[in-house]
């Protein structure tokens, strides 16, 4: 296997680049990030190629100049733009023009056959008549007032999904929330305040991947000859009021109508990440994907919980435990 | 059997862990027991709970369990689930298909997801039918606690979505009388311009509490419906033609119930 990352400066792009490079199987990754170098040595077997995908003549020479020369196979396009207060066409360009242009330039390509894109759960409309568990059929949201944020990732999701039945082999993975610092996570910034305010009288069920089960499944599509769209489910399973305590916040449940303009100031006033608006809906209706399709076809399966982090009194607690069952 | 013995069953039931104590879909063992403990005096002492044929109820495996439906609020629902979690032999959470407007109350959207209510969508009960789990569903729907005194125990509309699960996943469909309810706490008023957290109506009650009315709860056997029709889960007719069926099981089995019983309040 001879695979192509795109988005390999961030935390999920170097995990994977560092899982693949370590594979028998993969006998090169060239690696695709904005940023001129990679901040850190690479391993043998990675080659990595600065390129800016909103430009299109870059992923033209990237596509059809080193990718050929490379004999690259399987791309596995992970760029998207974190931040979710950015917005405008240059944030569209990232999250949507590249994609396109670069499924438009793999197609008919003369080494390349499979296309895997990272896209989101959070395509999924969460409303009261379909919470809970949401599979590869569930509605997606088409909000016109979402985020562009979430908008251009439906448009991506649906972009990488109109090239289905096409020469190009494709894996769409809709990935749950990867809870990691700097990987755009909205429920990690959310948990980094230690007062963390919830909506009264709810509490819904929440899943989070974690880093090492998202490049597990990452590299399982890219092995795999399967196409179509896969729920990529984490680990971990949990009330919104259970994250809360995991993290060691303070758990305040508020009226739900105040939280939009306080979590509005506090973005205003202190920069989070955090936006009231993207999560109103999986704060009250919650919503777990559905993972069997993937564990059918790519035979995956979630198997590395989240590492929360625990306070001083609960460490030193399960180090007594562990003293005393040792003792025993 | 005390409070504690019926808190211990909730707590050894059945139950798919997601790693932090909860299932996918909510369910909270330790919340459910204490809830179980709460209500054990409503099951024992105010309704008087008789149970019968609790042996038609599978042991193990996915089944659906159909009953009727009256009274306000969902008493009669709760007192069935308790039945079942107290007479099962291992026992096992019934999970309660709840109306489509449910997610949207606060406090109770969560308390019914801790007791292991699930809201009624193609994907939950696909999940927990594959999952093995013991399903409750009640056909009638709103209409069934809309009803007026004069209809009590008479079906009025049927679902039929049941019956298509039940053939689709190839699960035996048990009938549940529930006989009592639908007059401990029936309907006064309809007040159909306030729709509160999207709910249909505003029901106002006859009465300010439920009355302590005896409940009898009937299982009738199960019914194979694939062995009925031998057709497929996407043809309309075999769909109704099986819901109805069960259907005049379970009017069969409310009338000799209703029959047998010496009074609304004996």
């Amino acid at each position: 296997m001879r695979v192509l990352v795109t988005g390999a400066t961030t935390p999920l792009g170097r995990t994977l680049i560092d899982h693949l490079a370590s594979s028998d199987d993969c006998a090169l990754v060239l690696a695709v990030g904005h940023e001129p170098k990679l901040d850190r040595p690479l391993h043998a077997g990675v080659i990595y190629r600065p390129t800016d995908l909103t430009r299109g003549r870059q992923v033209k020479e990237l596509i059809c100049g080193d990718a050929v020369e490379h004999g690259i196979d399987t791309i596995i396009h992970m760029a998207q733009h974190r931040a979710t207060q950015d917005h405008g066409r240059k944030v569209h360009a990232q999250n949507v023009t590249a994609t396109r242009e670069l499924l438009l330039r793999c197609t008919d390509h003369p080494t390349i056959r499979r296309f895997v894109h990272r896209s989101f759960a959070e395509v999924y409309a969460l409303e009261h008549a379909t919470s809970d568990v949401l599979d590869e059929d569930a509605a997606l949201d088409f909000d016109p007032a979402a985020p562009q944020w979430l908008r251009d990732r439906i448009e991506a999701d649906l972009t990488v999904c109109a090239h289905f039945g096409g020469p190009l082999q494709i894996a769409v993975l809709r990935c749950a929330e990867v809870l990691a610092a700097n990987s755009g996570s909205q429920l990690w910034d959310y948990l980094s305040s230690r007062v963390c305010l919830r909506p009264l009288g709810f509490d819904p069920m929440l899943n989070v991947l974690s880093l090492e089960d998202a490049v597990a499944a990452i590299a399982a599509a890219a092995r795999s000859t399967h196409t179509g769209v896969f729920n990529i489910p984490g680990a971990d399973t949990l009330p919104l009021s259970r994250a809360i305590a995991e993290t060691v916040r303070l758990d305040i449940p508020v009226p739900g109508p105040l939280l939009a303009p306080l979590y509005g100031l506090r973005r205003w006033t202190a920069g989070f990440e955090f936006r009231y608006d993207l999560n109103l809906r999986r704060f009250h209706f919650g919503g777990v994907i559905d993972g069997a399709r993937a564990r059918h076809l790519l035979g995956y399966a979630p198997c590395h919980p989240v590492q929360w982090p625990r306070s001083w009194w609960r460490l030193l607690l399960e180090r007594l435990t562990d003293l005393r069952s040792e003792g025993t | 059997m005390d409070t504690s013995t019926f808190a211990r069953l909730a707590r050894q039931a059945t139950f798919h862990d997601a790693g932090h104590g909860y299932d996918m879909f909510g369910l909270h063992p330790p919340t459910l027991a204490a809830m179980v403990s709460a209500g054990a005096p409503l099951y024992d002492w105010y309704f008087r709970v008789d149970s019968q044929g609790i042996e038609h109820v599978p042991a193990t495996g996915a089944a659906i369990l159909v009953a009727n439906h009256g009274g306000v609020l969902p008493v009669d629902a709760a007192m069935m689930c308790l039945d079942i979690l107290r007479r099962t032999d291992p026992p096992r959470i019934p999970r309660a298909i709840a109306d489509h407007f449910v997610p949207r109350l606060p406090f109770i959207s969560t308390l019914f997801a801790r007791l292991g209510a699930v809201s009624g969508t193609r994907a939950n009960v696909r999940a927990l039918l594959e999952q093995g789990e013991l399903i409750a569903i009640w056909p009638e729907g709103v209409t069934g606690p809309a009803k007026s005194f004069k209809d009590r125990y008479r079906i009025k509309e049927w679902r039929v979505g049941f019956a298509e699960l039940a053939i689709r996943y190839h699960v035996p469909v048990v009938p549940v009388a529930i006989v009592g309810a639908e007059e401990s706490w029936p309907l006064g008023l309809k007040l159909r311009g306030l729709h509160v957290f999207g709910s249909p109506y505003l029901p106002v009650p006859a009465t300010p509490l439920p009355l302590p009315t005896h409940y009898h709860i009937r299982y009738g056997e199960p019914l194979h419906l694939n062995g009925a029709v031998h057709r497929k889960s996407d043809d309309p007719d075999a769909i109704a033609n099986a819901a109805t069926r069960v259907q005049v099981a379970l009017e069969r089995l409310l009338d000799e119930t209703l029959r047998a019983r010496r009074g609304v309040f004996r």
